[in-house]
This record gives C-alpha cells, sequence and structure tokens, in this order.
C-alpha cells in the first residue's frame, strides 16, 4: 500500500508518461515471455495432436511434417514472434490448435461463466466477510469472535476441491438437492429464459458455495483486525466523546477506514479471477477459464495460451486500477495531487 | 449487532439456497419445456444422455483427433463399408468387388441415400470426397490418420451408381482403415472450400447420418442431436441425443443425469460398485490399449538385449496390474497387440517375474550397479514407483521423474530418457506401426516384415508376418509392454444396447457407442 500512497502522492504529469512507459514496458515482457516459455518446453502442438494415445493409427511422419506446415510451426521463431505481436495488435489472437476454433471464441466461451461464477462469489464473499470482522471486532473476545478465528482458520486451509467433493456428495448424490455440476441442463436448452435463468442459477450454488467458504474466512478475519486497530485509535476515543452513536461509529467512521486492506486482498483476488476458480470448475464440471488454460498449456497451444495469458494480464492489471480508484474513494488522502 | 450478523448469515444462505426447491432426478425423457425452439416435437421427444466432454465441432476435419471425436462426427457422416460386432457390413455401398490385380476397389451404392439438406447422395458425392480429403490431407489440413494418400484416382460412374477407387499397388487392411472409416460429404457443400478446418458452421455438419447436429457448445463440452426421420435404415430409437461433461460419471450414472457412461483401467472400482446397483447393466470390452516400458536402446547399457530381458525379469507386471490399477487390467502380451487382438500372435516368452533369474543376466552382463532414470506422466506415478523398487531388488537404482504428457512425448520422439512410462491404443490393429520411436531403436527386420505386411492381401500371409512382427518385439524388447486396461461400459437397460465392435469402430475406436446401437439393425 505504500507505493500506492508514494504513486497517489506525485500524480504529475511527468509522472503520467513514466507510468504509462512502464505499463508499456510490463506489458511487453509479459507478452515476450508467453510467447517464449511454451515453445521453449519440451513437445509441441503436434505431439498432443497426434498422441497415440487417442489415435487408432497415427499419422504419418510426413502427414505430420505437412500439418506443422500449414499452422505455421516450422517457421523460424523470430518470425512467428512478428506474426504474433502484429496480430495481437490488431486484436487478432489466433487460431487455437488444440480446440480448431479462433481464440477468441474459445475465451469468450469460457470467460463469461468464470466471470458470472467468480463474480457472483466474491460479492458474496466480501459482503460477508466484511459484516462477520466488523461483527466480530465490535464484540471483540465474544463468541462470534472466538468462532470466527478459528472458523477463518478452518476455511482458509480446507481445499476448494475437497469441500467440493463433500458439496457435491451431501446436496449432489444424497439430497439431490442440486446438480452434480454443469452450467445447464441440456432438457431445457430451448426452454423461456425464466426457466432456464433459474436451471442456470441452480447449477451455479454449489460452485458459489465452495467458493465462498473457503474465501470468506480470510476476508473477515483481515476485516476484524482492521477494524480492531482502527476502533483503538484517538479518533475513534473523541468520536465516542462527542456523544456520536454507536452505530454511526461503527459504520461511518471506522469501517471505511479498516476497509483499505480488504480492498487490497480483493484486488488481489480478482486478478487471479481467471485462474483463481480452477479447482473448483473442474469439481463441478463448470465450463470455465481456469479449465482451458490448464488444457491448454498441457496441450502447448501456443495460441490459446497466449490468448489466455493476456485476459489473466488484463485482468490482472483492470484490478490494480479499480483498487487505486476505491483507495481514493475510500481515504480523501490519497487522491489525486498533493 | 451479532443478531443481525446471523439474520445476513441466514438469509444469504437462503438466497443460496433459494434455487433448488422442486429437484426431481432428471431427465428420463423428462419433456423439455413447451415453446421449445430447439425442438418442435418436444412433447414427447426421448433423449438419451450420455457422459462426454467436449472434442471438437463435429464436421469431418474439426473434430479433435481422438476416438471419441471421430465418434461425435461419425453420427453426422456414413461411410462406403461400416462395421457391427463381427466385422464389416455393407453400409453406404450396398456390395463391392476389388479387381484381380488388387488395386481397383468398385463401389456400388445405395439408391435411397439423401443428405440431411434432401439432397440425393451419389457416386459424385463419393468420389469428390476421397479426392478433397486427398487434396485436403496434401496441404496439411486433415488431422486424422486415415490412410488417404493410397488412393491414386476416384471416379464415379455415368449412372451415379457406382465408383471406383484406385490405389498405386495393393493395400491391406483398406476396408476397414478407409473404406471403412473415411466419412462420404456432400459435394455441393464442400466443392471449392479451401480450408476446411476453419469450416465451422452448419454446412459443415449437414451429412447423411442418422442424427442431426442441433447444438454444440464448446466451453460446455455439450452436443445435442435428433434422429434424422428419413435416415436410409430407418429413424433411430430415441429422438434426441445428448452427450455431456460430467466431472464424476459413476455418480452421473447413480443419480440419473446420464443414461450410459465408459470406464477403464483403475474405473473398475467404480464399475464394482455400479454393478450392484439395480437398474444399470455392464459389459466389459476389449483391451486395445497398452502401456508400456520404453528403453532408449542408443544408451549403454540398454543397448544390450540381455539387460533389457533382465528388466522384464524383474519388474513384477501382475502387481502393477492388481496395485496400480487394482485389477482393472491384464498383464500386457511381450509382442504389444493385445490378446483380445485376433491378430494376437501365442506363445511368445512370457518374462513371468524372477529377481533372480534377473541377477543371473545382469551378472553375465557385467552390470553389477546402475543408476538410471525413470521419466513417466503422473498418471502412472504408481506404475513408476512399482517398477523403481523392484529394479532395487535387483542392483539398479531408479529416479523416477514425472512431467506432463506433452513433455514426456516431446522427449520420448527426441529419444532423450533412458527409461520411459508411456502408452497407445491401436494394439488389436495387424497395422503395427513403429513399436518404439525412431530416435531410439531401429531394427532392418522388423521394418522390412512390417511393409511386408502392409502389402500382403491374403489374410494368412499376412497373420504370418503380424506374427513374426510380434516375435522379434518380445525378443529384442525396445519396449516392454506392462498392461493392457479392460473396459467397461455402464448403461441403463431398455433403451439402446451398447456393444464392442470386431477391430474397434472405424479404423479401430475402442468404444462401445457405435451409432448401430441406435439403429433397428435387421
Amino acid at each position: 500500500m505504500s507505493s500506492t500512497e508514494v504513486r497517489a502522492g506525485r500524480l504529475g504529469r511527468g509522472h503520467g508518461l513514466a507510468r504509462a512507459a512502464q505499463v508499456a514496458l510490463t506489458m511487453w515482457l509479459v507478452l515476450t515471455l508467453n510467447f517464449l516459455l511454451p515453445r521453449l518446453m519440451p513437445g509441441d502442438p503436434l505431439a498432443e495432436l497426434d498422441n497415440p494415445q487417442g489415435l487408432p493409427t497415427p499419422l504419418s511422419p510426413e502427414a505430420r511434417e505437412r500439418i506443422r506446415s500449414y499452422y505455421g510451426l516450422e517457421r523460424p521463431l523470430g518470425e512467428q514472434y512478428r506474426a504474433y505481436l502484429t496480430g495481437l495488435a490488431r486484436g487478432d489472437l489466433g487460431w487455437s490448435l488444440s480446440y480448431n476454433a479462433p481464440v477468441a471464441r474459445v475465451l469468450a466461451g469460457r470467460l463469461r461463466w468464470t466471470l458470472a461464477l467468480v463474480g457472483v462469489a466474491t460479492a458474496l464473499y466480501l459482503a460477508l466477510g466484511v459484516v462477520l470482522g466488523a461483527a466480530s471486532a465490535w464484540r471483540r473476545g465474544a463468541l462470534l469472535d472466538r468462532a470466527l478465528l478459528v472458523g477463518s482458520a478452518v476455511s482458509g486451509s480446507v481445499p476448494a476441491f475437497f469441500l467440493a467433493l463433500l458439496l457435491i456428495l451431501l446436496l449432489g448424490v444424497r439430497l439431490r438437492w442440486l446438480p452434480l455440476g454443469g452450467a445447464q441442463s441440456v432438457a431445457l436448452l430451448g426452454a423461456p429464459w425464466p426457466r432456464r435463468a433459474a436451471d442456470i442459477a441452480r447449477h451455479m450454488v454449489l460452485p458459489v458455495l465452495a467458493l465462498v467458504l473457503t474465501n470468506v474466512g480470510d476476508v473477515a478475519y483481515v476485516a476484524r483486525n482492521a477494524l480492531a486497530q482502527v476502533l483503538g485509535e484517538g479518533f475513534i476515543t473523541v468520536a465516542r466523546a462527542k456523544g456520536l452513536p454507536e452505530r454511526a461509529l461503527l459504520w461511518r467512521h471506522a469501517l471505511p477506514n479498516a476497509l483499505l486492506p480488504v480492498v487490497s486482498l480483493a484486488a488481489l483476488r480478482l486478478g487471479a479471477v481467471v485462474m483463481g476458480a480452477m479447482l473448483v470448475e473442474v469439481a463441478f464440471a463448470y465450463p470455465g477459464m481456469g479449465q482451458a488454460i490448464y488444457q491448454a498449456s498441457m496441450a502447448r497451444d501456443y495460441p490459446l495460451l497466449q490468448g489466455a495469458f493476456l485476459v489473466t494480464m488484463l485482468t490482472t492489471m483492470g484490478a490494480n486500477l479499480l483498487a487505486d480508484a476505491l483507495y481514493g474513494a475510500l481515504d480523501p488522502r490519497l487522491r489525486g495531487g498533493r | 449487532m451479532r443478531r443481525g450478523a446471523l439474520a445476513l448469515l441466514v438469509t444469504l444462505a437462503l438466497v443460496l439456497l433459494s434455487g433448488c426447491a422442486p429437484s426431481q432426478p432428471p431427465p428420463e425423457g423428462s419433456p423439455p419445456a413447451a415453446g421449445d425452439e430447439l425442438t418442435p416435437t418436444a412433447a414427447a421427444a426421448t433423449t438419451y444422455v450420455m457422459a462426454g466432454d467436449d472434442y471438437g465441432y463435429p464436421s469431418p476435419f474439426a473434430f479433435y483427433s481422438r476416438g471419441p471425436g471421430y465418434i461425435r462426427m461419425s453420427y453426422l457422416f456414413d461411410t462406403l463399408v461400416w462395421k457391427d460386432a463381427d466385422g464389416v457390413i455393407p453400409w453406404l455401398a450396398e456390395r463391392w468387388a476389388l479387381s484381380d490385380d488388387g488395386t481397383a476397389w468398385t463401389f456400388e451404392l445405395r439408391p435411397d441415400v439423401t443428405w440431411h439438406d434432401g439432397q440425393p447422395l451419389t457416386a459424385e458425392d463419393v468420389a469428390f470426397s476421397y479426392t478433397y480429403f486427398g487434396e485436403r490431407a496434401a496441404e496439411g489440413m486433415v488431422r486424422w490418420g486415415w490412410p488417404i494418400e493410397h488412393v491414386v484416382a476416384a471416379e464415379a460412374s455415368a449412372d451415379g451408381r457406382t465408383v471406383t477407387l484406385h490405389t498405386a499397388e495393393p493395400v491391406a487392411g483398406l476396408l476397414s482403415d478407409l473404406f471403412g472409416s473415411l466419412p462420404i460429404i456432400p459435394r455441393h457443400i464442400w466443392q471449392g472450400v479451401a480450408e476446411p478446418l476453419k469450416k465451422l458452421d452448419a454446412e459443415a455438419v449437414i451429412g447423411s447420418g442418422p442424427f442431426i447436429l442441433r447444438a454444440y457448445d464448446q466451453a460446455e463440452g455439450r452436443y445435442l442431436y435428433e434422429a434424422n426421420p428419413r435416415y436410409f435404415m430407418g429413424a433411430p430409437k430415441v429422438e434426441q441425443l445428448a452427450l455431456i461433461r460430467v466431472q464424476d460419471a459413476a455418480l452421473a450414472l447413480l443419480v440419473g443425469d446420464v443414461h450410459e457412461a465408459s470406464f477403464s483401467g483403475s474405473g473398475i472400482a467404480s464399475v464394482t460398485e455400479l454393478r450392484e446397483q439395480p437398474g444399470l447393466a455392464v459389459i466389459e470390452g476389449p483391451s486395445d490399449w497398452a502401456l508400456k516400458l520404453y528403453y532408449n536402446t542408443t544408451r549403454t547399457p540398454f543397448d544390450r538385449r540381455e539387460v533389457r530381458q533382465a528388466l522384464a525379469l524383474a519388474i513384477d507386471r501382475q502387481a502393477l496390474v492388481t496395485r496400480a490399477q487394482l485389477g482393472g487390467a491384464v498383464v500386457a502380451s511381450t509382442g504389444l497387440l493385445s490378446p483380445s487382438s485376433p491378430w494376437h500372435a501365442p506363445n511368445l516368452p512370457a518374462y513371468a517375474h524372477d529377481a533372480a533369474a534377473a541377477q543371473a543376466l545382469l551378472s553375465a552382463a557385467g552390470v553389477t550397479s546402475l543408476q538410471t532414470t525413470l521419466l513417466t506422466t503422473p498418471t502412472y506415478a504408481r506404475e513408476a514407483e512399482l517398477i523403481r523398487s523392484d529394479l532395487a531388488a535387483v542392483g539398479i537404482t531408479v529416479e523416477v521423474r514425472t512431467a506432463d504428457m506433452a513433455t514426456v512425448d516431446g522427449l520420448l520422439n527426441a529419444g532423450e530418457f533412458d527409461l520411459l512410462v508411456t502408452g497407445h491404443g491401436g494394439t488389436a490393429n495387424p497395422d503395427m506401426g513403429h513399436p518404439s520411436v525412431p530416435a531410439v531403436w531401429e531394427n532392418t527386420e522388423y521394418t522390412e516384415v512390417y511393409e511386408a505386411s502392409l502389402r500382403a492381401m491374403d489374410e494368412g500371409e499376412r497373420r504370418a508376418l503380424v506374427w513374426r512382427l510380434q516375435e522379434i518385439i518380445a525378443e529384442e524388447l525396445p519396449v516392454l509392454p506392462l498392461w493392457h486396461p479392460l473396459m467397461w461400459e455402464v448403461y441403463t437397460p431398455g433403451g439402446p444396447t451398447p456393444f464392442y465392435t470386431a477391430g474397434g469402430v472405424a479404423n479401430g475406436i475402442p468404444l462401445a457407442v457405435n451409432k448401430l446401437m441406435f439403429l433397428d439393425m435387421p
């Protein structure tokens, strides 16, 4: 957070340019690494394509060479790199080798599900975490506070995958209240939208629950500690001495000051939104990004990996910018200029 | 405040669970909603649901190069001949003949076949298909391994009923591997399409097959097909067919989400449990796959045959089956072709577990202590550990390394390993290919016999050659075959009945979901 303060303190035009250059350099470095890394690893996209485990008759070496050449994989690295950068500049993410579809389409098909799933879950665990943390800090040492200390440790350490399996067995198999996985029922594909929406929501319940339960503890714990610290500060004592009602004291004065660490935490989590839900997506066969990225790296699908990485980078940077904006809104001292 | 927080918690829990009130186990023919734009006849539609995943857009070019990808395409497209449980049967072609010199195949087509768009399927379409696939393959746009390069010319008769396909020389196995496998595509759609891999529109899935594609979703790994009412073999038994992605096929079968799912190898644990369930049936299939240990015969001491044989004796392959695969496999034939294949050679050396004999062979070869590495994927880490401890018992220290499949395949093809464990399918097919990789093993006799086996049109002659190939592998041991997995299909009786196809579907796909299961066959 100190860097934010420094950054916010010196927002001159020169600094703006320097910052833009810094962002551009970072982007270039990341994009270049993203281009090189998969190509430096052993194995190539065709190793997956004509993987003998899946083929009754393997491709002949000649056929393999022809396919390589069709995809431009035999071209020198420099040439591939130029094609990659110019493609990106045009907004063309390329053609996924393993999915045989435009990379943009492959990613978009999954991004909407991941954003919906992680968006709902994040909103829920942030709200719930802040409320729990506030309640806990307000009555330090009370039952809720002690339960929260234990609960946040448990919540943070139960693997999401394990929790997902428990939820599936209990609510999906034993009680049969909720579907085991997937994003919607095949039987309702052509149904009117209210029924489809209800169906999609039903499919989202268990994965959201798994994400909320594994994340709410951290948020509550951070919120509690930050608030506890703020509650001990002088201005709170002054406010209390002035006779402010306790409710206003907590919600209007203490909580906004305690939210900065929560916002930082949320920004970190949101930056990882694309990959963060991977295990949960896999456990619930949910059609999200995480699974696609994992498969792309297993298959050395260079164009798809590059596209996925671009999306990850953009969400990370977007989350950071959002956090910066929120800092300013929460704490006037951090607003631009001196 | 505490009460407020608790109230909020309860409210949130209620919100979370609110969507789930009216739940019934899906979807045994559960009628889709009225006003369903996908299925106009929805009220009475029966949907058969199989566990699956995304295997690509099921056009003849775009499906992923995996058995299940081909199967999804085969529900939409037909071939000249097809296979049932016993072998090759007439399909688009009613009858066929091979010229005396073995290079011209003449097929006589059924007269009553139409494409999904209503146009008739003619000999012109067949000739076009072979020409078009041949040309696109030469440009690197065909990803499935059809042996299309053998067909040098295709001509349709003037009456549109017969087509003749010419090869440069006699080629064995073409009937099932090419004519029973290459989809016939409509000329009026594909003519002029330069990049078939990138044709992903609705036209690209217009075939002549028993089903018509209604919906495909790549992200969700879901396929929805509708019965083709005008199919030349009669409309399929189910009105709709769906393949959906499930994380745990056994649970999906238990709660009735799917009617059918495949299992193999250590999936035996699930199958054993599912067998006990009323309302489910199980069939066991052949083992058309092999896990094998590759030796790098360009590195000492694996360049010596007796050392490779000593390792074969030292490794308890039965223990790999019972401990790593929980009994869901059989010890592999040392000649690589699985015992369930009609081409399997009898009386090959078994290399039964014998640590003392292994030790003696190693001592005779002067190998007293050895440090080496074994590379594999995490999937076979248990096998690797068992091999490590077996070899430790004869004084060989093995360091196990695991990596993802692309890395392992890359290092294998580059010959950069000592020992390596991975596997492949096609072990029922007489086209044996290379048992290892050229970078680490070449054998003149093997290459000659293999080439001859591809040209042997007489089945007896071909069998003798394929047996010889297996003997060479079992003697020379460029690889040590470890196990062949067992396979099962678990399904809900009363509807379509899955079965295993002779030699695998098309050119050898060992799955029980041949499209014939949806048809009323005479």
